[in-house]
């Protein structure tokens, strides 16, 4: 054998095989899409339906199991439920931390959309930039409202992996400050560009319209003022609020600033109230929820012509209750059949009972069908959960739990309503801010008109309403008294928005049947705030683990990772 | 002198086939030759009288005096217990055991087919020290999970690369480790690679566990190679067929222990009314008394108890293996042709598995110089209604059925007014029957193996060969849930069909120099190209229009996705050389360089070397009872790849039912990839020694490593508000140090009875030793509850468990909530890691005369396991403690959250309630010994069956998993596992309980 010949194989094989030329290409996904196929305004769809509408799983565990539920909209521990009514006032690790890795995963896809747009962006567009930074303000203030201190001035700088926390006052006024350019940007343009710069249908709030974004962007501003007005250290809360109200808000009914729900889509990918209420297994199963004692109470008593837009009434029927055999059940159970015949009573349901609890094991209740308008007891434990049978209480209208797939009209998705504006514009009148003039009470009727017409009501049932109702009018009362109703009408507008309902009631303390917490442990859930209000929620578990060190910067100067810490926006 | 030529064939006393590459030597001279590839030899001797040295790696040396003859023809034995051993490394080259400087376990076919497992990897446990098998109980040819010396990667493969006759196999799958698909809710597995290679077909497997071992295979051998070698055709008398059957019987090995006093209620009543009743699935109702109540079906019924409820699912669950095959050649050319049919159920209904292996291995030696070796194997398997697992598998709404359930009940799974499931209880719960014979899962897998391999000898010292190798499988997917399924209320189909395929193409050039009588030298270069694709196409579909119609067709709605060709090549040039000198000292170093596409161009081309030696003590100490005596050191780096498009930050597009009212819809995703990627390092360092004692009694083998990967190329969690929540990019630094010793022992040696222990443990020990700046763990897995999370931490190990704890006040009372109810605190614990802390086998061969006898125990010592089961069926009140404070409840021995002494009373099914969700309460020790395997073989004797056609037969008994000798974990099997995942480990939610089988085999040769 000749050297030659080795060399020779030794070279062509070497030659064959360390060849490398095809590796890019191969190595580049087909199916991926790169800058230079595509246009911004794709890009917008998703951080605008994820922040409203995400799926089954934040939508579930962020929205309904809290934000819902502190707002005290709708209500767990009825007889059906797979929870007591204290699920989410007690710490849990894992609905707790769906609610944080929504909101902070959410984050990704509107930093991409203001990288893409923003000057030396892919797809530079001002106008596009000016409606990602409102997005923005919308999206941190659900945010920091949830938590508290969040990461925002270093968040989606590409340099930072790290990105410190700041606190609310700053996150607030960063938004405003965003809220502010956003505004100057629009000026008077409509549209964002021609054809393909137009955002147009992509944009699912405002249909493209810049004026609109603009507006939306002033009363963001006036609501996010008002929230920081009169807190210690605030000092930018007035000026914004005087700028606000001298410029144009949301006011008529075509302003409202909703999102049209897509009920043909998979909910994992974006879901709604059904998607809890039906797939988890209908009526008779653990999904499915009634609606809260506030809220029923306020619209039963006030003949709120909303009353039966947004509820059903009581299934009712015929129950029997068995007395538990040991342990403190057995001991309590008198008490708590009490306290469900006093719940029924209150409401002035139409019921009767056999038996006595005090010495039969058994009793029966009968509730007329179809009939009484009752909402259970917000905050009930887990051991008055079998007497707190569904059908004794008010669900939701088909209008909010239509079965996905369906094409029955569905509620859609409130982003900011016309009302809302009114509300505030009233309450800067009661707290007399300077530059907030005008009659405040004219302003808050409008604002109960424009959320009634939201939700459907006939004109002619508001004006009985706004006739009648001592709740629909703040001429006369303290303003103490005056605050309440403004605060109690922007809650009641924002049914189905907790995150929102929530927020008010710890700035204003009212409903206060909901802010004044629970105190009887035989019948609630105290949770782990002895029975307090929810102030926030515990930050989730990946932002200890992934960027542990800020946080404890964060808790050091907010106070303890608790749900009782108050926050810096709300009422002391 | 006038020289004399001597010339003929040296051949194995065994098979009688030539032997290659003999080395022959005239005593007294340097003069030498060496056979060639038919084991034809000449030589030129000085006289008539010369003695000539026949000797060969592994067996015995002959020496013969030439006595004038011309033609000299011999037959060499096989060293019995060697220390000429010869066991098959890297590449497939067959070495001295002495000569290596790194460890390799062997193990011969017969231990695999005696005592049968349709995963051949599975009846590597106990057997080879320092490996860890996690055996997958979704029924027969499920994937098992098998580390070799640790976990060196924390999201990557953690699993050896398998080798068949020099092809890499596949060993993907969805289900097995390579799948990220880790949820507890609902699991299935359809088995991967290395369970679709036929144990019959098997002569060997070799075990190489170290990247020391391993460095010739490159970036996949990081984590150890299994090295199989097929058998191939022997020269016989004729043609050779030989029968062998296996059947064997499986049932349950355990199953929860479950109370009879209660059932199904709540607060110690029955509820008379059907709705309530429904709406109460525990067994937390009244004492069974055999009364007339209302049952969750509607009927009334005796309120008894069924003890046998559960296991009387259960079926006896069978498994029939018959293989033929027949094999026969002649001084040029073997074939040996195998088939294989295996038909096997499970121990739950409904189910079932047929395989066919084909087998065709044929060699011919085309001239003097050029032999070719070429092989086909084609595998085909379908699988129907394999059970799948988790908390939302059969288990979970089997194992918590009131304790007053007639299991037959059940079997009328559906309503046939609106074909919804019917169950127990109310809310989403399905039903066990309706997966058994209703859900669709159905699986069908084709594989194609083969290679051709040429081999040409140039020179007694030079040989080449070049070979093309292929492995490609086809699977197909569909599963359905029927229209009326709890979670599915309109039915829900999935379809995918995956191609895989992986063709190597290598050539090797060998050269064997003797430079003196001491000195040898040994080069081995070669150069590799691998091509590997994947390409997928899968439909997913719900709402069924007919709703007894569960097809495409009939859904109202369906997403198709395709994944186009997906290719990765790796380049690979290689080489080794050894130096031996004198017999008793072996150095030998290797090199590799890759190119993998996968990686950046600056970084994609990458080196890594390894040298090891080793020193045979007994060739310099003279010490009587000491046979043998070796002592070793090695070194290696391996470096690793990753997958493809790991590089590219592009965007996504919604497919069309995905698109927010129908919008054209982009995204970014939420990983940003890194385009400077690097090469991923695996650096071990290993030191051994091997020792025989009195004529090879005792033996003994141990091992210590040192393995540190670094790079770990990973999607690191960065905070989201970075805009990103992963980052792929090169990370941290993982280290695994233990140690493996083996030592066996032969009490009785004599030619009608032998009795050979063998005995290993090995431990290993791993750690995190970084990952980046400001992140310190990574999250493997978090259960639903967020109760328990698995997490490998730095300065912990891999694998961690963090589980959630009672809150304690200052003193270390348990505090209590005001209705008198456990309090989980905030924040998790660290209550152990899922890794055992060692593991061991002992193996007994006993041979008298006809009959072998061999068991085998293992061990499995330490480890964490958290069991949700135990949770779920403790809150659910079926279970023995659960019995507790049923009829006067309890007061916790805690204090209020004022301080106070807690004074509440609360019933059984609040205690439960609360105490199940303190994950601490169920984090359970694996330790486990087991009698794994026994097998008692009879050999029919020659003079028995000399008279007939037979040539041979044999009959045996065999079992696998008899019993536990001793366990800590109460209800389950804690190595059970519900994946081979990396994701799904330390965790059993609701698994099948593992089998236990018996059986008897047969053998006989024609």
């Amino acid at each position: 054998m000749k050297a030659y010949k080795f060399f020779f194989i030794i070279t062509f094989a070497l030659g064959i095989f360390s060849c490398t030329k095809d590796f890019v290409d191969i190595n580049k996904d087909p199916n991926a899409i790169t800058a230079d196929q595509a246009s911004a305004k794709y890009f917008l769809t998703v951080p605008q339906y994820k922040l409203y509408a995400p799926d089954n799983y934040p939508y579930w565990r962020a929205m309904l199991i809290h934000a819902d539920r502190f707002s005290g909209y709708f209500t767990f521990g009825d007889n059906y439920s797979w929870w007591d009514d204290e699920l989410g006032y007690k710490y849990d690790v894992a609905y707790t931390d769906a609610t944080w890795d929504f909101y902070d995963g959410y984050f990704g896809q509107l930093d991409n959309f203001l990288k893409l747009t923003k000057p030396g962006g892919d797809f530079e567009n001002k106008y596009m930039y000016a409606v990602g930074q409102i997005m923005k303000g919308l999206y941190y203030q659900m945010f920091t409202e949830t938590f508290g201190e969040i990461p925002y001035s270093q968040a989606g700088d590409p340099n930072i992996i790290l990105p410190a926390y700041d606190t609310q006052k700053d996150i607030y006024k960063g938004i405003i400050a965003d809220l502010n350019t956003a505004m100057t940007t629009i000026g008077d343009a409509t549209v964002t560009g021609e054809a393909i710069q137009d955002l147009g249908s992509n944009d699912l709030y405002c249909g493209g319209d810049l004026q609109k974004w603009k507006r939306l962007a002033n009363t963001l501003k006036l609501r996010i003022a008002m929230r920081a007005y009169g807190v210690p250290g605030d000092d930018f809360a007035a000026a914004a609020i005087s700028q606000a109200l001298a410029a144009p808000l949301l006011s008529t009914d075509a302003d409202n600033v909703l999102m049209v729900k897509d009920n043909t889509i998979s909910k994992w990918n974006s879901d709604s109230y059904a998607g809890a209420w039906l797939d988890y297994g209908g009526f008779n199963s653990g999904g499915g929820w009634t609606v809260s004692q506030p809220m029923v109470d306020y619209l039963r008593k006030y003949n709120d012509p909303r009353l039966t837009k947004f509820v059903k009434p009581a299934m009712g029927g015929t129950f029997s209750f068995t007395k538990p055999a040991t342990g403190s059940d057995n001991v309590l159970w008198p008490k708590r059949v009490a306290f469900l015949v006093k719940t029924l009573t209150d409401a002035g349901a139409d019921f009767t009972k056999t038996g006595d609890e005090n010495t039969a094991t058994e009793i029966t209740i009968t509730m007329a069908a179809n009939k009484n308008f009752l909402g259970k007891p917000i905050r009930t434990n887990g051991f008055v959960q079998p007497l707190m049978r569904r059908e004794f209480f008010s669900t939701p209208t088909d209008y909010f739990v239509v079965a996905k797939g369906s094409s029955a009209p569905i509620y859609p998705e409130i982003v900011l309503t016309t009302a809302e504006a009114y509300f505030l514009k009233a309450e800067a009148i009661v707290r007399g801010i300077s530059g907030a003039t005008g009659d405040a009470d004219a302003a808050f009727k409008e604002g109960i008109k424009k959320s009634m017409k939201m939700w459907g009501c006939t004109d002619e049932s508001i004006a009985t309403y706004l006739a009648a109702s001592e709740i629909a009018n703040i001429t006369t009362g303290s303003t103490d008294q005056k605050l309440e109703k403004i605060a109690v009408q922007r809650w009641i507008n924002s049914y189905t928005e907790g995150f929102e309902g929530w927020a008010v009631v710890r700035k204003s303390g009212y409903p206060s049947t909901l802010a004044n917490g629970v105190v009887d442990p035989d019948i609630y859930g105290l949770g782990d705030i002895s029975g307090k209000y929810p102030e926030r929620m515990i930050y989730g578990s990946s932002a200890k683990s992934k960027n542990g060190a800020n946080l404890n910067i964060a808790i050091g100067r907010q106070g303890p990772d608790a749900m009782d810490t108050k926050l810096w926006f709300s009422k002391p | 002198m006038a020289q004399h030529l001597v010339s003929g064939i040296v051949a194995s006393e065994s098979d009688g086939l030539g032997i290659p590459g003999v080395t022959i030597t005239e005593k007294g001279t340097t003069r030498g030759a060496l056979t060639d590839v038919n084991g034809k030899y000449s030589i030129k001797v000085s006289s008539g009288k010369s003695l000539l040295v026949f000797s060969f790696v592994g067996m015995k040396s002959v020496t013969e005096q030439v006595n004038d003859r011309a033609t000299i023809d011999v037959k060499l034995a096989a060293e019995t217990v060697g220390l000429n051993e010869v066991v098959v490394t890297a590449l497939g080259l067959s070495r001295e055991k002495k000569s290596l400087g790194y460890a390799v376990s062997e193990v011969a076919g017969e231990n695999l087919t005696t005592v049968k497992d349709l995963n051949v990897v599975n009846s590597l446990a106990g057997r080879v020290a320092g490996v860890v098998i996690t055996q997958g109980t979704f029924g027969p040819g499920s994937s098992s999970r098998v580390v070799i010396r640790g976990n060196n990667s924390l999201t990557g493969n953690n699993q050896p690369l398998y080798v068949v006759d020099g092809i890499p196999v596949d060993n993907s799958g969805y289900g097995s480790a390579s799948s990220s698909d880790a949820g507890e809710y609902s699991k299935s597995d359809y088995g991967s690679g290395v369970s679709d290679i036929n144990p019959d077909d098997i002569e060997s497997v070799s075990v190489l566990k170290g990247p020391n071992a391993a460095a010739l295979y490159g970036s996949r051998a990081a984590n150890g190679v299994v090295l199989i070698t097929s058998k191939k055709g022997k020269l016989n008398k004729g043609l050779g067929v030989s029968y062998t059957g296996n059947y064997t019987f499986e049932s349950p090995m355990l199953l929860p222990k479950f109370q009879d006093v209660y059932g199904q209620g709540t607060q110690g009543n029955t509820p008379p009314a059907l709705d309530d009743l429904r709406n109460e699935g525990g067994s937390w109702g009244a004492k069974m008394d055999g009364s007339s109540k209302m049952y969750w079906n509607g009927t009334t019924k005796a309120y008894s108890p069924q003890p046998n409820n559960v296991k009387d699912f259960f079926q006896t669950a069978s498994t029939q293996i018959h293989t033929l095959a027949m094999e026969g050649g002649n001084t040029a050319s073997t074939f040996r042709f195998s088939y294989t049919n295996t038909s096997a159920d499970a121990i739950v209904p409904g189910t079932k598995l047929t395989r066919h292996n084909f087998n065709l291995r044929a060699t011919t030696n085309l001239t003097d110089k050029l032999n070719i070796d070429t092989k086909v194997t084609y595998f085909l398997q379908d699988g129907k209604n394999r059970p799948t697992m988790g908390t939302e598998g059969m288990m979970a709404y089997l194992y918590p059925i009131p304790r007053n359930t007639v299991i037959s009940d059940l079997r009328d799974f559906q309503n046939p007014a609106d074909y919804k499931v019917k169950s127990y209880t109310n809310g989403s719960v399905g039903n066990p029957y309706w997966f058994a014979y209703h859900d669709k899962n159905i699986d069908s897998r084709t594989r194609f193996q083969g290679f051709a391999k040429a081999t040409y000898t140039f020179t007694s010292e030079l040989m080449a060969f070049i070979r093309v190798g292929t492995d490609m499988v086809n699977e197909k997917i569909e599963t359905v849930n029927q229209y009326g399924h709890w979670f599915y209320p309109s039915g829900y189909l999935s379809y995918s069909m995956d191609k895989t395929s992986e063709t190597n193409i290598d050539a090797l050039i060998m050269y064997k120099k003797k430079i003196n009588d001491k000195i040898n030298f040994d080069v081995n270069a070669g150069v590799n190209h691998m091509y590997n694709t994947y390409e997928q196409m899968k439909v997913t579909a719900e709402n069924f229009k007919i709703p007894t119609s569960p097809t495409l067709q009939s859904a109202a709605k369906n997403s198709p996705e395709y994944t186009p060709l997906k290719e990765k090549i790796i380049n690979s040039v290689y080489g080794s050389a050894i130096f031996s000198y004198n017999q008793f000292l072996y150095l030998e170093g290797s090199m590799r360089n890759d190119w993998s596409s996968t990686l950046p161009q600056s970084n994609w081309s990458y080196f890594y070397p390894s040298a090891s030696a080793s020193l045979l003590l007994n060739e310099l100490i003279d010490f009587k009872a000491m046979n043998y005596a070796k002592v070793r050191v090695g070194w290696a780096k391996v470096g690793n790849d990753t997958d493809p498009y790991q590089l590219q930050n592009a965007f996504d597009l919604s497919s069309a039912s995905d698109s927010y009212l129908g919008l054209t819809v982009l995204t970014r995703p939420s990983t940003r990839n890194n385009v400077n990627l690097l090469p991923e390092e695996v650096t071990s360092t290993e030191l051994g020694g091997e020792f025989r004692f009195f004529n090879n009694r005792l033996y003994a083998d141990f091992s210590y490593y040192d393995r540190k990967s670094k790079n770990l190329i990973m999607e690191v969690p960065i905070p989201a508000s970075t805009g990103y929540s992963m980052e792929h990019t090169n990370v941290g630094e993982m280290q695994n140090k233990g140690f493996e010793i083996m030592v066996g022992f032969v009490p009785v040696d004599k030619p009608d009875f032998k009795w050979d222990v063998s005995v290993n443990f090995s431990t290993n020990k791993n750690k995190l030793n970084k990952l980046i700046e400001g992140v310190d763990q990574y999250v493997l897995s978090t259960t639903n509850s967020g109760a328990v999370e698995v997490v490998a931490k730095v300065g912990g190990g891999y694998g961690d468990i963090y589980a959630s704890t009672y809150k304690t006040d200052a003193q270390g009372n348990k505090v209590v909530d005001a209705q008198g109810r456990f309090i989980v605190a905030p924040d998790k614990k660290f209550v152990g890691n899922y890794q055992p802390d060692w593991i061991g086998g002992m193996t007994n061969t006993i041979t008298y005369k006809n009959y072998s006898l061999r068991f085998l125990v293992d061990a499995r010592i330490g480890g964490k396991v958290y069991s949700g089961t135990d949770a779920g069926l403790d809150g659910a009140g079926v279970t023995v403690p659960t019995l507790q404070f049923r009829e006067n409840g309890t007061v916790i021995d805690g204090v209020k959250e004022d301080g106070s002494k807690n004074t509440t009373n609360i019933s059984a099914q609040q205690y439960w309630g609360s105490y199940s969700g303190v994950a601490e309460n169920y984090i359970f020790d694996q330790t486990n010994i087991r009698l794994r395997e026994l097998s008692l073989v009879y050999e029919f004797p020659k003079k028995l069956i000399n008279k007939t056609f037979i040539k041979g037969a044999s009959i045996g008994v065999v079992g696998r998993n008899l019993f536990f000798i001793y366990k800590k974990l109460e209800n389950y099997d804690p190595e059970g596992s519900s994946s081979a995942s990396n994701f799904a480990q330390g965790v059993l939610f609701y698994n099948m309980p593992t089998s236990r089988s018996l059986g008897f085999n047969f053998n006989v040769k024609f």
